[in-house]
């Protein structure tokens, strides 16, 4: 390892990038681990979290049975699903949180002194472990959906099921990157963030319940409704998928670059005055 | 010489919205366009050769901040050339930071959990630096400083003097050609500032590494420079040796007078307009004067005479 690296001098690929994030998060684990009080409460808190989202879930059911034609386990199923693909934007890029502090007091500036990509290097230092315990929330009752509505288990569906995670997971990452980014224009960005982060409660419903505006607003302006209803169909209705589903990873891709770029344009166009 | 850092005709404006009062000035703002050019930098022309360690001075607001932060390739110029090792750092940033090491201000670069040694592993790696030469390296450190008791602390737990000479440390380990310091002895108690000037000067001789440093303390420039470049206003004022500097104040002595009740006065005396002897009797008309010194203008006096415009 230690000569492929110093052949490789000025090049640095994807297994450079992997290496050095897999070494910061062993150090970050690690350091995180001698907090036990920290971790404990922290993990309780999460837990919390999401027992209190699924018995508002459950209380919704007792009264309606049914939402606009979806039934109990479907929506437990787009339930999961969306607590799945809400799990890299917790793990891997939690810091956007942290961004507009580090930009207004100047400390951002650390980050661009280091020959590495400047958006991965501000990601790699946190790494939150509260998404863990969301990852297994989600598969259990993900997996209580699709056994209860009786979907199959073929190498094809569940194949399916991970592109379209990682599809859905990347329109939430694009949408909180872009957010956070607003930072290097605007001074008030932490209720931008709010928003956005607020905004993903609404991807847990199937986004036929809204309607006109709404509707255009969720999937072509702040793409929530791809964050877990037409990723889902994919699984779901596999005899007639909407066209906007099979759109979805190509946009997701998209989307997420499209974020990335206005995130980095932020970084060279920002001053970093006073010292 | 070869140089390690060439400017020409830089210059570095901002542009900063002129803000309006009020809730209904705030909204127009919003859509203003109304914007006022401030120049942090004016037309700076400079070479630094390798191996060298320039004391870069000027006042809070003089524009060496910005002129730094060019170098490292954070800003990008309004206009004119930089070069540092051959390579323009805006365009090439990271290509500049693998061959530049920066400790800026108080800010930490370090992981601020991890014990030091831990983020010397990940700045070897982050920087590709060959296991011999990392070793080799952390022997010569081991050499110059006593780093047994801060190799295993997290950074996090260092006081401050640790965790600048950690900085310091950091920013050499991967064999920069060049090493910005910016005001790295500020709030340091004594043996500690000379801890740190002793180390940058090992370093830099060692390892024949540039050092741009910036500082308040003229302690630090007598110590560690013998070029000076002082920046005001954005524009540069001086670019010569220390010792020229102080020729032009030649004339210049620091009179110290100890009162009778003890205390020090002090002041500074241009002898081609007044007389020394006229100044100690007109005060011993006033006070009884128990001891006087006279001595040569110090750096800290000529630097201040600069900067109040002599």
């Amino acid at each position: 390892m230690e000569n492929v690296l110093t052949k490789q001098k000025h090049r640095r690929g994807f297994r450079f990038y992997a290496s050095i994030y897999r070494k910061i998060l062993v150090q970050d684990l690690k350091s995180k681990m001698s907090y036990r009080a920290d971790f404990i409460i922290s993990t309780i808190g999460m837990i919390m979290t999401n027992l209190s989202g699924f018995v508002t879930f459950l209380i919704l059911f007792k009264n309606f049975p049914s939402i606009n034609g979806w039934d109990y386990h479907h929506m437990l199923f787009l339930y999961g699903f969306s607590l799945l693909a809400l799990t890299p934007v917790q793990c891997f890029f939690d810091n956007n949180w942290n961004l507009r502090f580090q930009v207004q007091s100047g400390d951002f500036i650390k980050y661009c002194f280091r020959p590495i990509n400047v958006f991965f290097y501000f990601m790699s230092e946190v790494f939150d472990v509260k998404g863990l315990g969301q990852f297994a929330f989600g598969a259990g009752t993900l997996i209580y959906a699709w056994v209860n509505i009786g979907i199959p288990v073929t190498p094809l569906l569940i194949l399916k099921l991970m592109l379209f995670l990682l599809t859905a997971s990347l329109f939430m990452i694009a949408i909180m990157n872009a957010a956070a980014a607003t930072c290097f224009w605007i001074v008030g960005s932490g209720y931008v963030m709010v928003i956005m982060f607020r905004f993903k409660d609404f991807a847990k419903y199937p986004s036929s319940i809204f309607h006109g505006v709404f509707r255009i607003l969720f999937t072509f302006v702040i793409p929530i409704a791809f964050v877990a209803y037409y990723p889902s169909l994919a699984i779901l209705e596999s005899d007639s998928v909407p066209v906007l589903t099979w759109c979805a990873p190509a946009l997701g891709v998209l989307f997420f670059y499209l974020s990335y770029k206005f995130w980095m344009l932020g970084v060279r166009k920002y001053d970093f005055t006073g010292s | 010489m070869e140089n390690a850092i060439v400017m020409k005709n830089v210059c570095k404006d901002f542009k900063i919205l002129n803000r309006h009062e009020g809730l209904r000035g705030s909204i127009r703002d919003l859509f203003s366009r109304d914007y006022k050019t401030i120049s942090a930098v004016k037309d700076v022309t400079l070479e630094i050769g390798k191996g060298e360690i320039i004391g870069y001075l000027g006042p809070n607001g003089a524009g060496k901040s910005t002129t730094i932060k060019m170098m490292t390739g954070v800003l990008e110029p309004t206009s004119g050339e930089i070069l540092v090792n051959g390579v323009v750092p805006y365009k090439e940033r990271t290509k500049n930071s693998e061959h530049i090491g920066v400790v800026f201000g108080q800010r930490s670069q370090l992981w601020w959990s991890l014990p030091l040694i831990e983020s010397f592993r990940l700045l070897r790696d982050i920087y590709m630096v060959p296991k011999k030469e990392y070793e080799d390296m952390i022997e010569l450190y081991r050499s110059l400083v006593d780093i047994e008791p801060i190799l295993h602390k997290p950074v996090r737990q260092m006081s401050l003097g640790q965790r600048t000479l950690s900085d310091i440390l950091a920013a050499f380990l991967h064999n920069p050609a060049i090493v910005f310091l910016d005001e790295p002895t500020i709030g340091l108690d004594v043996s500690m500032k000379s801890k740190i000037r002793d180390l940058i000067k090992g370093l830099n001789q060692e390892k024949g590494t540039t050092v741009i440093l910036t500082t308040h303390d003229m302690g630090d420039v007598d110590a560690l420079c013998k070029r000076i470049v002082i920046i005001d206003e954005g524009k540069k004022i001086y670019d010569n040796d220390i010792e020229h500097l102080k020729s032009y104040f030649g004339s210049y002595r620091t009179l110290r007078m100890r009162l009778s009740d003890d205390t020090w006065e002090e002041r500074v005396i241009d002898e081609s307009k007044e007389d020394v002897m006229e100044v100690i009797l007109r005060k011993q008309k006033e006070h009884k004067i128990k001891d006087i010194q006279l001595q040569e203008i110090s750096t800290e006096e000529v630097i201040k005479k600069i900067y109040e415009g002599a």
